[in-house]
């Protein structure tokens, strides 16, 4: 099977109790690899945890692969590997190799298929040798590996891998991060990767949503997210901002606000345009600049409107 | 497989990552096998386990070489009639610690001396490594936050399920199955019997060992996912079934001429006195400390009756089985 988009929300919301978790959410997620991207609280855990069935929403619906979460979300939880968050210490004197087959079991494996797919999983996330081994005498970033076993073994069709690389050394960030993006470009998984760290998303999908205090702040292929608005000058003016504005966009210049900027697309002399318009507007520049957008800016910009709003 | 395909990494990722063309497996599969993985791995690696069954085995093979040697010494009794008393006295000492009770009419286990073939203290460890063992059974996943994952592949109820069905292997292994094979022992080694006469007691041993194992699941299993933690789970699990059998029994017997109904917060007795409502008993002695007999009758209609001792059993089931569902659904994953 084949999909364009592998998860569709709807009006999704989910409360606990009076606080919010996700609120309204209403997304699209394109096949191939997806950055969750959000800083904490933001409430991806809150929508993958949903999309498992571990929590009910409280309003809205979903489907996974074409799957409703309400009426077939065993279907759904054979085909997500889904890498927790947590800290997990497994079960320390249980072997790697024992507890990803038995994950492989819950799954729906028989005996012998687990087994050798316990194997198959462990080997490909580089723990092979170890695979005999105690799960309690493994490192964290052995047990985020092991984490990465577990979801694979069962051969899922989407891997959701909330902040994997927690806790790990930056030569062990790189190896996960490496095998993340390797399931989708090798293996042909669909990937999902919530994360507070824009540095991994970038490294490791194209896509990504943005989170914010429960609702999706923006979405778009990173590049696009990046470079949309690279060609924008940033201005910050005291008084006659308005009017500042409206003699730019008479000259038929493109600007914006944002993030309490006014941006304005590049153009010849641009930056004599600018002043000479503020000075007929009266508006005093207090702030101008060039600035190349990453998605670094866009993502601390939309959290910047955000609290502008509230 | 891949266990041959040696260290390359680029051949073991081509060679083994092997899509998955087969049928999945059903639920009932993924149920029993949370059960079975969590009791072979508590099989490889606790000795205790294997010490009292061990320990169990010894005490019926005692048992057999007493009564088979002094067989010819108790003339007048019926070969049924011994393998009865033997076998019901044998299980009812599973519960058997402080609360010391015979029947005022005769039924089984009393004609030849209540327990006397039971060994004291199986029934001490017998209760301690239930309470050891078990207490685990949620308690690790919340300590070790491996409940996520087992939330990710499966429902709740399942989970709970199969956490369940860990401890009935586990009871099964350790208290059923030893006294149906005794039962099977005595009936060959005393031989010259009808089966068909005997059968009620075979059915008696299960009926009864299965209570208790439901009723040992459903408490343990509550306290270790209302604490979450195995130490705590023990600890509490233990005061509640062991202390209250040391305490309550006093307080009941000072309560007027009838046992009074503090009797029945404790658990132990509840299971014992079941064992003699499954008999069919209706008047029964309790001992105190000081050796004094005090008459309690089920069916009298004044202080405890015997569908209480039933419904309190009941009761405490119920709730720890609504304890772990609603800890499992609410806390641990709200
Ligand atoms: N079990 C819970 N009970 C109550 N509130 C919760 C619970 N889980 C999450 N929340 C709240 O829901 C909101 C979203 O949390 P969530 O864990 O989904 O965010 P996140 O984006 O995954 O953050 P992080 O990067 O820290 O993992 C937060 O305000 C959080 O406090
Ligand atoms: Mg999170």
């Amino acid at each position: 099977m084949s999909f364009d988009i592998t998860i569709t929300t709807d009006q999704l919301s989910k409360y606990y109790g009076s606080i919010r978790g996700v609120e309204n959410i209403s997304i699209k997620v394109p096949a191939g690899g997806v950055g969750f991207l959000g800083p904490n609280g933001a409430g991806k855990t809150t929508l993958i945890r949903t999309l498992l069935g571990i929590i009910r929403p409280t309003k809205g619906t979903a489907h996974v692969l074409g799957y409703d979460i309400k009426s077939d979300i065993n279907q759904i939880r054979d085909r997500i590997g889904y890498i927790p968050e947590f800290n997990t210490a497994f079960i320390p004197d249980m072997t790697a190799m024992k507890f990803i087959a038995f994950c492989g079991r819950m799954n729906g494996l028989s005996g012998a298929e687990s087994k050798q797919r316990a194997s198959d999983s462990l080997y490909y996330v580089g723990l092979g040798e170890e695979r005999y081994r105690k799960l309690g005498t493994f490192s964290l970033g052995m047990k985020q590996k092991v984490k990465l076993a577990s979801a694979l073994v069962h051969d899922p069709e989407i891997i959701i891998a909330d902040e994997p690389t927690n806790g790990l050394d930056p030569n062990g960030r790189i190896q996960m991060l490496d095998l993340i993006r390797n399931l989708q470009t090798d293996q042909n998984k669909h990937v999902i990767l919530s994360s507070h760290l824009l540095r991994d998303v970038e490294q490791t999908t194209d896509y990504a949503i943005v989170f914010s205090e429960g609702e999706i702040l923006a979405q778009g292929r990173i590049k696009d997210l990046t470079s949309g608005r690279s060609t924008s000058i940033s201005v910050k003016v005291k008084n006659n901002e308005e009017q500042f504005i409206n003699s730019l966009k008479n000259d038929g210049l493109e600007v914006w606000v944002e993030g309490g900027y006014i941006e304005v697309t590049k153009s010849v002399n641009i930056e004599k345009v600018i002043f000479r318009t503020a000075y007929e507007a009266g508006a005093e520049i207090r702030y101008f600049g060039s600035r190349s957008r990453t998605l670094e800016d866009v993502f601390v910009d939309l959290f910047k409107d955000k609290e502008g709003i509230q | 497989m891949s266990d041959e395909t040696g260290q390359n990494d680029a051949y073991v990722r081509k060679f083994t990552f092997r899509p998955f063309t087969g049928l999945r497996r059903g639920r009932v599969y993924r149920i029993w096998s949370i059960s079975w993985q969590w009791w072979t791995h508590e099989w490889d690696r606790s000795r205790a386990i294997k010490i009292l069954i061990g320990f169990q085995l010894f005490t019926l093979l005692i048992t057999n070489i007493i009564l088979l040697s002094f067989r010819g010494l108790i003339p007048g009794i019926a070969t049924e009639q011994l393998l009865e008393d033997t076998l019901i006295s044998l299980v009812r000492g599973i519960v058997s610690f402080r609360t010391e009770i015979h029947a005022d009419t005769n039924g089984s286990g009393d004609e030849f001396g209540n327990g006397g073939f039971t060994i004291g203290g199986s029934s001490f460890f017998i209760l301690i490594l239930c309470v050891l063992v078990g207490s685990g059974l949620i308690a690790d996943d919340i300590t070790n936050k491996t409940n996520e994952i087992y939330y990710a592949k499966l429902e709740k109820y399942e989970y709970i399920a199969g956490k369940f069905g860990a401890y009935f292997i586990f009871g099964n292994v350790i208290i059923t199955l030893p006294y149906v094979l005794e039962f099977f022992l005595l009936f060959i080694g005393l031989g010259n019997m009808d089966f068909v006469t005997v059968f009620p007691v075979l059915i008696h041993v299960i009926l009864f060992t299965e209570i208790v194992n439901l009723t040992f699941s459903a408490i343990i299993l509550a306290l270790s996912s209302l604490t979450g933690r195995r130490l705590y789970a023990g600890l509490t699990a233990f005061m509640l079934l062991f202390l209250a059998n040391m305490i309550v029994p006093t307080l009941a017997f000072n309560t007027g001429q009838e046992i009074g109904l503090p009797l029945l917060t404790d658990v132990l007795t509840l299971l014992l006195i079941c064992s003699y409502i499954i008999d069919g008993d209706t008047i029964i002695s309790l001992t105190d400390f000081e050796g004094i007999e005090h008459t309690l009758n089920l069916t009298n209609g004044v202080g405890i009756e015997g569908w209480m001792i039933l419904g309190s059993l009941g009761l405490v089931i119920m709730f720890g089985v609504l304890i772990v569902v609603f800890q499992v659904n609410r806390r641990h994953s709200s």
